[in-house]
């Protein structure tokens, strides 16, 4: 059940009325939780209905056990038991994919959740709760399994917690954020990825260089609209229920250089990666600076992999761990924070850093490393015509540019002018944009990219 | 309690859709499948996904060996002649192939695979006819890495030579003086053919292997006349330079070959590449020269994709056309089986957002069945061996995919599976010629018959 489809917002609906009724009494309103949360799972596979639970209950009795030990050894091994089991079900999924029991989605962002929750026990810098009901609806809450963000079970917990009701200012922006995004996903990054991007990464030989690097902007922006189309559903949806999710972008693509450019980027996932992986790395205290270096490497190239058994993935990481070295070194260099001064500069600075993770984007795309190369060599073949790219295409990837650099007070107007309108306006105004998107959309929606991680 | 807000909203958003749906404003919204429990992105098993027409049985009548390849008349008998003697390691008994197509053919796809499985059943006489450089980034050979430097390209589907004189491969490679080609082979050959033109007022051509020279050709002649040089590679030869010592020099292409029984299967695609292309910018008199040269045992014309576009041109000249293509054929070369390859599906997004056939398709190939029939040429169906109707749109949801994201070009998988159909049902006519050969032998010599 994609969040893109009429079937998931049926499903958000009917979830959403017996949330809120149930939701006086707290137990309800977490058994509800629960329920939607196995019942969106077993729209996948059956299979989740007996993996969830028990990865779920095991991490439970992870955490009660380290609230309750103070003994280092004790503690190490309950932590190492959480990590294995965790990521073991990355790994499976990812690395073994043709067992029996095959599963239609990853469950990478179900176990980088369920390790923020005994990590951070472990590291005494949350509490273990003590209600195995609210454990369980936190861990599988179904807004982040595809996909993310990916969510501290410390700030979601006591979420469930708050007694008031949706504001109307939360509500409306919840509507908000689901109709923009799957006006970005159905709209934008289907019309992109079906119109030129897709074929471009499929057969780039077929096309000339200005029609293939043309492609390649055009996945860049596809993915984040995809992405982000992705992450303003999920968040809209737990909004519905007044949860609040952590945001996961930031206008990326205007980042003055790497690290901000990750600062920006699936934030949930970068600062998982810092977290929970760089600063567990050995050397960082070490006198020894080259392991500053070394370790963001390996972090990226860790974090590469993660999205699968590919040297695609694995060049990719080793791109932006790199980047990231150079830059700490080139800060430390200078003795100083590498931030450009005046407009032209700050222009310079996003134009090299979204062309470094466009060069970044054409392995993380292409299927393998021939195909990333052909891309490459048809790019700097030189060869000039624009026949595959239709006026319509043109205009998406212009609106796509444009909404994305336009400044957040725009954003942040209309969200306002949103919420300030009755509620008859705004069924009248998302009835429009379904409308929009059914006569604009020509495909039927396609999977979200980061589905598959 | 429900947020009141927010929950009118909802109903008001709901109400108005289904206002909208019945006024038909709206699509209508599938909104159910909510309990439908079943994996969405599961991988769609191959053999559901491609889905092969049946195989023709054993008693079919005489002639239709199978039914997606039709031989009423016997057509491709000498092919299957042809394949007999190398078959039997006849000393010298080279099986010729020439295989016209356009962008997947350009690229080697389907050939690539086809050639690969020839080869490995009747031996492996040579790479046969690369061109002289890549016209188009997409153009390869497997087995086979060429580059050029300093050439005019002019392909007969896109910058046409004014004279028509395309060569076989459809591409005429004009140069000057420090112009160059390179190609690298996978395995040894014993010669390479160059394929050029003689006129007044030419230059000269260096050939080397492994960097040391084995042969020039003084490209100048009285009159302008094809000319086909052969230089034996020295043993263990992989690399072969050509270099234009003095311009100007035409070349079409380079023949690579071995001494020994096999199949040779050319790749002669272009790019954009139609039967109208070949009626009206290759010069017919070098065209057939060109042929006559080859002696092929078996020519196929696979095109279609290309045209599937002009639904009037199909209806109105199409069947001219590839008449008029099949009669130059079997003029120049008269001993030589043909066969019409039809086009595979091609798909389209229609506005509901399926992927469906286009719809020019089906009567395409309809008129390509009619035209070799009448013309007594063998004809292959592959839009019907490779699942017919809606193929595409099954290729592309299968894991991993099978076409590209035009709903057009196989991506490799695709490719092969096209070429292992088209090899299979070649080698089951021939089986089957073999079995009725052998049996009307049986049944001479049963009945006293020399």
């Amino acid at each position: 059940m994609l969040l893109s489809t009429p079937a998931y917002f049926v499903f958000l609906v009917g979830f959403f009325f017996a949330y809120w009724m149930a939701r006086r009494y707290r137990f309800g309103g977490l058994a509800i939780v629960l329920f939607a949360n196995y019942f969106f799972y077993a729209r996948w596979d059956l299979i989740y209905l007996a993996l969830i639970p028990l990865a779920s209950s095991c991490d439970y009795l992870v955490g009660l056990a380290l609230g309750r030990s103070n003994k280092p050894i004790v503690r190490r091994a309950l932590v190492t038991a959480s990590l294995a089991l965790n990521l073991g079900l990355i790994l499976s999924v990812k690395y073994l994919p043709h067992l029996p029991w095959l599963l239609p989605i990853g469950l990478s962002f179900y176990a980088f959740q369920a390790l923020t929750y005994t990590l951070d026990i472990y590291r005494r810098d949350a509490e273990p709760t003590s209600s195995y009901l609210t454990y369980l609806a936190s861990a599988s809450f179904f807004p982040t399994t595809l996909a993310g963000p990916i969510t501290r079970l410390a700030n979601l917990i006591p979420q469930w917690s708050k007694r008031e009701v949706l504001s109307p200012e939360e509500g409306s922006r919840a509507l908000f954020l689901i109709g923009l995004g799957l006006v970005k996903k159905l709209v934008i990054a289907d019309y992109l990825a079906e119109h030129l991007v897709n074929r471009v990464f499929d057969l780039p030989k077929l096309y000339s260089g200005a029609e293939v690097l043309t492609g390649v902007y055009g996945y860049a922006f596809q993915l984040y609209y995809d992405f982000s189309g992705y992450t303003d559903i999920a968040l809209g949806s737990a909004l519905l229920l007044g949860i609040k999710l952590p945001a996961n972008f930031n206008r990326p693509y205007t980042a003055q250089n790497i690290a901000d450019f990750w600062r920006r980027w699936h934030i949930s996932f970068s600062n998982w990666l810092r977290d929970y992986l760089y600063f567990s790395l050995p050397g960082l205290r070490s006198r020894t600076k080259i392991f500053a270096y070394l370790n963001l490497v390996i972090t990226m190239t860790l974090g590469g992999l993660w999205h699968g058994a590919n040297w695609t993935f694995l060049i990719w990481g080793v791109w932006h761990g790199t980047g990231l070295a150079v830059q700490r070194w080139w800060q430390v260099l200078r003795g100083k924070r590498a931030e450009p001064a005046g407009k032209t500069s700050h222009v310079f600075a996003s134009l090299v850093t979204f062309h470094f993770v466009l060069i970044g984007w054409i392995f993380f795309r292409a299927a393998n490393v021939g195909t990333a190369r052909d891309v490459l060599a048809q790019i700097f073949s030189g060869t000039i015509s624009f026949a595959n790219v239709t006026p319509a295409f043109a205009i998406v990837l212009a609106i796509a540019i444009l909404a994305h650099f336009a400044p957040t007070r725009w954003y942040d107007g209309v969200v306002r002018l949103f919420s300030s309108a009755p509620y008859y306006a705004q069924a009248a105004a998302i009835a429009a944009a379904t409308l929009a998107i059914q006569y604009a959309a020509s495909t039927s929606p396609a999977p979200f990219i980061y589905s598959r991680f | 309690m429900l947020p009141p807000k927010t929950t009118l909203a909802i109903v008001t958003f709901a109400a108005l859709m289904v206002l909208l749906n019945f006024t038909k404003f709206a699509r209508p919204i599938a909104a159910n499948g909510v309990v439908d429990f079943q994996p969405r992105l599961g991988s769609i098993p191959e053999a559901a996904a491609v889905r092969p027409a049946p195989a023709g049985s054993l008693h079919q009548p005489r002639g239709i060996v199978k039914r997606n390849l039709i031989d009423e008349h016997g057509s491709l008998t000498s092919f299957y002649q042809a394949l007999w003697r190398t078959e039997s390691k006849v000393p010298g008994a080279v099986t010729r192939i020439l295989h016209y197509g356009d962008s997947p053919v350009t690229a080697d796809s389907i050939t690539a695979d086809a050639r690969s499985l020839f080869q490995e059943h009747f031996g492996d006489a040579g790479h046969g006819f690369i061109l002289i450089a890549k016209p188009w980034a997409w153009y390869g050979h497997r087995g086979v890495e060429v580059s050029g430097k300093g050439w005019r390209m002019e392909p007969a589907s896109q910058a046409r030579a004014h004279d028509g004189l395309h060569g076989l491969g459809g591409v005429s490679f004009q140069a000057n003086t420090g112009a160059s080609s390179h190609f690298i082979l996978d395995e040894p050959h014993t010669r390479i053919e160059i394929d050029y033109e003689r006129q007044p007022g030419r230059g000269r051509l260096a050939v080397r292997a492994e960097g040391r020279p084995i042969g020039e050709i003084e490209t100048d002649g009285p009159a302008k006349e094809p000319g086909f040089l052969a230089f034996a590679l020295p043993p263990g030869a992989q690399t072969v330079d050509l270099s234009v010592e003095q311009g100007p020099v035409r070349l079409f292409g380079v023949s690579f070959e071995r001494d020994a029984p096999g199949v040779i299967y050319n790749s002669l695609g272009l790019n954009g590449g139609q039967v109208q292309v070949v009626v009206r910018y290759f010069d017919k008199v070098q065209w057939a020269e060109q042929l006559q040269h080859q002696r092929p045992d078996l020519v196929v014309l696979n095109y279609g994709t290309n045209e599937s576009i002009f639904a009037d041109y199909i209806e109105r000249y199409y069947a001219g056309e590839l008449r008029e293509v099949i009669g130059r054929v079997k003029t120049a070369v008269p001993n030589a089986s043909i066969l019409v390859m039809s086009p595979m599906d091609r798909g389209q997004r229609a506005s509901s957002g399926r992927i469906t056939t286009v719809p020019t398709i089906p009567r395409l190939v309809e008129i390509q069945r009619q035209v070799a029939a009448e013309m007594g040429c063998a004809f292959f169906n592959t839009f019907e061996a490779m699942g017919g109707e809606g193929t595409m749109a099954r290729w592309y949801d299968n894991q991993p995919r099978l076409v590209s994201a035009d709903f057009t070009h196989p991506l490799p998988g695709g490719a092969r599976k096209v070429g292992v159909l088209l090899d299979q049902a070649l080698e089951t006519g021939y089986r089957h010629y073999k079995a009725g050969q052998q049996r009307q032998v049986a049944q001479d010599r049963g009945a006293g018959r020399p």
